[in-house]
């Protein structure tokens, strides 16, 4: 056996173990009930807006602070905090996923991603930090 | 039912049609051609010429049909003719001229035929230079350039599934459903197009994406190469060529990517030029391993050794460029993707694979072929020989685009963890986190072996004179480290790691370049390209590393770079509310909001934002500059906004600002009353944020505002309007009685929306009454984000000092004689 091949072989063993370890920090898709069952532990939630709620947005009082209620896969509905300024469009959305946490019943999201519908083109958009 | 359409304009819609019918007809024929020559090579010279020409001539044909759509494709977007569903989808009326070119690519089908002209051009090239190769590698490019052009026929099997889109299809053929296309005259009801998405509104969109698929176009050059050296059998020819067009398609590859940075960075509000998103990944993995390809492939030429991992590396380049397509134009990315395409539908989802299957069955059926026959040496390489190394780095680089690769395929194979795990697996919660922390390891080692690379000779180096080279210059490196690291208070003990790597990548190289190497220019493209490289990174690392969000009040926020977790889940709170004239604090500056502007040329809204930054002492204006964050409001049939950036550029860090929300005018309303004072000379009005100064009367009024009459009683209040800094300006409200009526003449200060009125005069006391009213500024305000990224003239100036140094490398090459390395060559093939 050649000392590249030994090299190699190290390489690909150590790039195993990365992508082996890289599965620790892959979320889930969750819904607000699993989430809740670990409150502050991050996840993606896919849900709908309920736009019969309504949004609140008064930058005015707090221009970090953007709420709204959704409605997951499972058909539960909750409150979502976005810290930050209302994404634009959300109203039109179809559907939204959100990265976040649920503490004391409310899902605390970090980022929220929109599907609009498809008459415009290139219709994903990321609003917020990932942070 | 045979309805007679009025207004429309048929003509250069059937003409690009059959254009798109020729053009595959022509490369299919060229491929063919080629083909059949190849076969007769060695029984029939005479008929393998023949065919040679037939494939040329064909090919010919196919490249002026290519050119034929894009001129009936330019016609029909430029004359706004929008019975077509690609003018009505990508352009209006109203758009900039500068920007319809940008409509071709806003398309899928205008995207496949950037590259497929491309493709031509290069063709063409290759069809000039190849010689021997001609055949092999013209039937390939051929090859692929019809699986492009059956992206653009447009050819219905059923009613859901086609083969291609054609560009030129009607409106009222692709909704055909909707009932305005069933009256004849719908023409005189579409006025306007849908437009361009506002973010494609950018000058770096118009070059970026040219560039882009020209890098991508010609990773297709060494791949042509390599298929060919292994069809014929002859690892010799393909060399010089396959070296040179790697260095090409790196060095316009590298430019396209960051261009595609520099356009997020200056377009997008993510808040950076770079953010591990699946497109941006997609592009950068075909240059990781086209990079990696292009080393091996020296190594080769010098030594005769890595001659199949080159193979390897080469192929799969372009393999990974047509799987970057299916991923970043099926849709497949679907929630992961900040900005991929929509799904085209499952047509192209299909269509796209089996290019792909085309693709991999030809390069891993030929290696397969071939395997036993390629030469191999046997012996080891030395450990201080410069091929053990090299080898090595290329094979960090694969493994590096392998690992982004696979987390940005998450989608892919998904479906497959959940089969066996039953998880609906999502990406990392910070994606950017992750990638970050196993890429610094790679870009340490990529960056310490081009450091020290160049000084290893191949075969065998003499360590003697080497080590103290590569000690003296990591001495350097370690001193700027140490400079730089507590300057900047890079704490994170990889990070510092990194910033070694960066720094002696850089110092090495350039002592290299003038110790060493002594200054030739011509043969200094290795050395500029690692230099270049590793100013990279430290230009990565220093923007990225101390990136800071100003309109956040607590300073030094650490983004995404090993942070801890709980850090990590604190809420960020980054936005920050500026009531018009009201100044805010943000880092080392004051912003303050002036108020907005539009322009009848430009459907943007600009907002002017003063930013100032005093002594902490004397108060004095240290410095004061204006910025003009804009946004497109309501675009598109949007509701809200979508922000574009504006930035203050240093030489050492950039203020890159945004507006995220705006109040909506419906709301904005004017509530505010006057307010009467009762002054003496010299009395002060206290308002808001200024104050005024009665200064006295002044019968002798010389206004434009007031014109004398007989009989009229004027006298005017001199009132001096001040603030933190001084005089803003002076106020002249003027009180009348003309013909026994009282009457006033009021004064403005529009900016800060102060009006002042005398409405009257008491003699007796030399008093006078003045009114003030002042606009809520609460009615008028807008919500900013602002950043601060340090030293990212360091990044730009190192892509440009790397792609510099791959085309001195490729002029160098290109006009040296080889003939001589390759007679030895053969030598020790044999």
């Amino acid at each position: 056996m050649k000392r590249t091949h030994i090299v190699l072989l190290l390489l690909v063993a150590a790039a195993v173990c990365v992508i082996v370890s890289m599965f620790g920090n892959f979320s889930t898709y969750e819904t607000f009930a699993s989430a809740g069952k670990q409150p502050g532990k991050a996840y993606h939630v896919i849900a709908v807006m309920d736009k019969s709620k309504g949004t609140v947005y008064d930058p005015q009082v707090d221009p970090n602070h953007f709420y709204f209620y959704a409605k997951d896969k499972a058909g539960n509905e909750n409150k979502v905090v976005f810290n930050g300024a209302k994404p634009t469009d959300i109203e039109k959305s179809e559907q939204l996923v959100m990265k976040g946490y649920i503490q004391d019943g409310t899902f605390h999201c970090s980022g929220i991603q929109m599907k609009c519908p498809s008459k415009y083109k290139k219709d994903m958009v990321v609003e917020g930090n990932a942070s | 039912m045979n309805t007679q359409f009025i207004g429309e304009h048929l003509w250069p819609g059937q003409l690009g049609h059959f254009f798109a019918i020729i053009s595959f007809v022509g490369a299919l024929f060229s491929a063919i051609s080629y083909f059949i020559s190849v076969k007769a090579e060695k029984n029939n010279v005479a008929l393998s010429a023949q065919w040679q020409w037939l494939g040329r001539g064909s090919f010919i044909v196919h490249v002026l049909a290519v050119f034929g759509i894009f001129s009936t494709l330019y016609y029909i977007i430029a004359g706004h003719l929008f019975e077509y569903h690609y003018a009505w989808e990508h352009s209006s009326l109203t758009l900039p001229t500068k920007y319809l070119l940008s409509c071709f690519w806003e398309g899928q089908e205008g995207s496949f035929m950037l590259w497929t002209i491309w493709h031509c051009v290069l063709g063409l090239i290759v069809m000039r230079t190849a010689k021997v190769l001609e055949t092999r590698t013209m039937a390939i490019i051929a090859l692929v350039q019809t699986c492009l052009a059956t992206m653009l026929l447009g050819f219905y099997l059923s009613a859901d599934s086609r083969i291609g889109s054609n560009p030129f299809m009607l409106l009222r053929m692709q909704m055909q459903g909707a009932p305005v296309f069933q009256m004849a005259n719908y023409m005189s009801f579409i006025k306007d197009g849908n437009g361009l998405n506002v973010l494609l509104q950018n000058y770096w969109m118009v070059i970026h994406p040219p560039i882009l698929f020209l890098g991508f176009a010609s990773t297709l050059i060494p791949f042509a190469y390599c298929i060919a050296a292994l069809w014929k059998g002859d690892y010799q020819l393909f060399v010089k060529p396959a070296l040179n067009w790697s260095l090409f398609a790196g060095g316009v590859l590298g430019t396209g990517i960051m261009m595609g940075g520099a356009w997020a960075y200056e377009s997008l509000t993510f808040g950076g030029y770079w953010a591990w998103d699946p497109v941006e990944n997609a592009s950068l993995v075909p240059w990781l391993v086209l990079v990696a390809g292009l080393h091996t492939l020296l190594v080769y030429k010098a030594t005769k050794r890595t001659l199949t991992i080159t193979f390897i590396l080469f192929l799969l380049t372009y393999c990974l460029v047509w799987y970057s397509t299916f991923l970043t134009r099926t849709g497949v990315l679907g929630n992961t993707s900040v900005h991929a395409f929509t799904g085209e539908g499952s047509s192209l989802y299909w269509h796209l694979l089996v290019v792909l299957g085309i693709l991999l069955s030809l390069s891993v059926g030929l290696l397969v072929y071939r395997w036993k026959s390629l030469p191999k040496i046997k012996s080891e390489e030395e450990i201080s020989s410069r091929e053990f190394w090299m080898f090595i780095g290329s094979f960090v680089l694969l493994l590096s685009g392998m690992e982004i690769i696979f987390a940005t395929s998450l989608p892919v194979w998904a479906p497959l963890y959940k089969w066996l795990t039953n998880k609906d697996i999502a990406p990392p919660v910070n994606p950017v986190l992750q990638y970050n922390n196993i890429q610094v390891w790679v870009a340490i080692i990529i960056g310490v072996l081009s450091a020290s690379i160049l000084y290893l000779k191949f075969k065998h180096t003499n360590m003697k004179t080497v080590l103290k080279h590569l000690g003296i210059t990591a001495g350097i490196a370690v001193v700027i480290g140490l400079v730089i690291g507590f300057g900047q208070k890079i704490d994170a003990w990889q990070y510092d790691i990194l910033l070694f790597a960066a720094c002696y990548a850089i110092t090495a190289n350039i002592y290299y370049a003038f110790v060493v190497m002594k200054g030739r220019l011509k043969q200094l493209g290795p050395s500029i390209a690692h230099w270049g490289f590793g100013t990279v990174l430290l230009g990565i690392l220093l923007s990225s590393y101390n990136k800071q969000t100003i309109s956040f009040n607590t300073l030094g926020m650490v983004m995404d770079f090993g942070k801890s977790a709980s850090e990590n889940a604190r809420e960020s709170r980054e936005n920050v509310l500026l009531f018009r004239n009201r100044a805010v604090a943000m880092g080392d500056y004051f912003a303050t909001y002036r108020g907005d502007s539009t322009s009848p040329s430009d459907p943007r809204t600009f907002y002017r934002v003063d930013y100032e930054r005093r002594d902490s002492v004397t108060h004095e204006i240290k410095e004061s500059f204006t910025l003009y964050p804009d946004a497109f409001i309501n675009p598109k049939g949007q509701q809200g906004l979508v922000a574009n950036p504006a930035s203050k550029h240093y030489l050492t860090k950039d203020i890159f600002t945004y507006v995220t929300s705006v109040i909506d005018p419906s709301k904005r309303t004017d509530t505010s009353t006057y307010k009467s004072y009762m002054v003496h000379k010299g009395d002060s009005i206290f308002i808001d944020n200024e104050y005024i100064v009665f200064k006295g009367f002044n019968a002798d009024i010389k206004d434009p505002r007031y014109a004398a009459q007989q009989g009229d009683i004027a006298v005017a209040a001199q009132l001096g309007l001040y603030n933190y800094d001084g005089l803003v300006q002076d106020l002249n409200p003027i009180y009348l009685i003309r013909n026994q009526y009282e009457s006033t003449i009021d004064d403005t200060a529009k900016k800060l929306g102060i009006y002042v009125r005398f409405s009257k005069v008491i003699p007796a006391q030399q008093m006078a009454e003045i009114q003030v009213r002042q606009t809520n500024p609460k009615d008028d305000y807008i919500v900013l984000k602002a950043l601060q990224f340090p030293y990212i003239n360091v990044l730009w100036l190192g892509v440009i000092i790397m792609v510099l140094g791959f085309f001195i490398s490729l002029f160098n090459r290109a006009t040296a004689k080889t003939v001589v390395v390759s007679i030895k060559g053969m030598k020790i093939e044999e």
